[in-house]
């Protein structure tokens, strides 16, 4: 499934949306750090539908999904 | 009718600085409310930390503009049901490279009296900070950068 790939975390993979499989958050956390060095020492959230979800849900692969850095607005 | 209108998604996001002038005329555009006894008002600065001891230049922002903008109607929405007499609200962020000393975020709340105005700003402020999916790249001398965090 494509994920939007957003500031710190868009630089180091070097692109803007990457696409990865995952049939939950949880595989999709492990599918990204297999694919973007350094991503196990970053803090990041994932957006599913453009909210934050922090347990592990799972998904259907119709979702809008984002991993992002800390938040720097204001 | 009504309650659809008030879902509606504004964009809250300006390409470049927010011109100290705006702010003006956003304010003057105000005075055919007579209703409205306070105006209050946070502006964001672009500020120069220094990072490993060189000088931030500017700050390059970018967005996840929907999420951004979804979140913003939420948090607006429940400022004007925290403070119901609130007049109105303007929320504006900058995105692209905004250099240090100019101005990147603007809040104005009006309403009858301060007290709603002062409280309201302030809780925006703080929410928009936390809440909204907006990062900044902070452009040092040499063109290294670092990525702001807020605390």
């Amino acid at each position: 499934m494509k994920v939007l790939l957003f500031g710190l975390i868009a630089e180091k993979a070097g692109a803007s949306e990457i696409d990865v499989q995952g049939s939950s958050t949880g595989e999709l956390r492990q599918a990204l750090t297999g694919r973007i060095v350094g991503l196990d020492r970053m803090m990041y959230a994932i957006a599913v539908d453009r909210r934050i979800v922090h347990e592990d849900i799972p998904l259907t692969g119709s979702e809008e999904i984002a991993v992002l850095p800390p938040f720097a607005g204001g | 009718m009504s309650a659809t209108k008030q879902h509606k998604v504004r964009d809250i996001f300006v390409e470049g600085p927010i011109d100290p002038d705006f702010v003006g005329e956003s304010i003057a555009k105000h005075a055919t409310r007579h209703d409205i006894g306070a105006h209050e008002v946070f502006l964001g600065q672009v500020r120069g930390d220094e990072v490993d001891g060189k000088p931030v230049q500017a700050i390059a922002y970018t967005a996840y503009r929907d999420m951004a903008l979804e979140r913003m109607t939420a948090i607006r929405e429940e400022a004007f049901a925290r403070w119901p007499s609130m007049t109105c609200l303007h929320v504006h962020h900058s995105l692209g490279t905004i250099k240090t000393g100019e101005l990147c975020f603007m809040v104005l709340a009006s309403a009858p009296h301060r007290q709603a105005a002062r409280e309201a700003v302030a809780w925006v402020v703080d929410r928009v900070k936390s809440e909204l999916p907006i990062f900044g790249k902070e452009i040092l001398p040499d063109s290294t950068h670092a990525w702001k965090v807020n605390r």
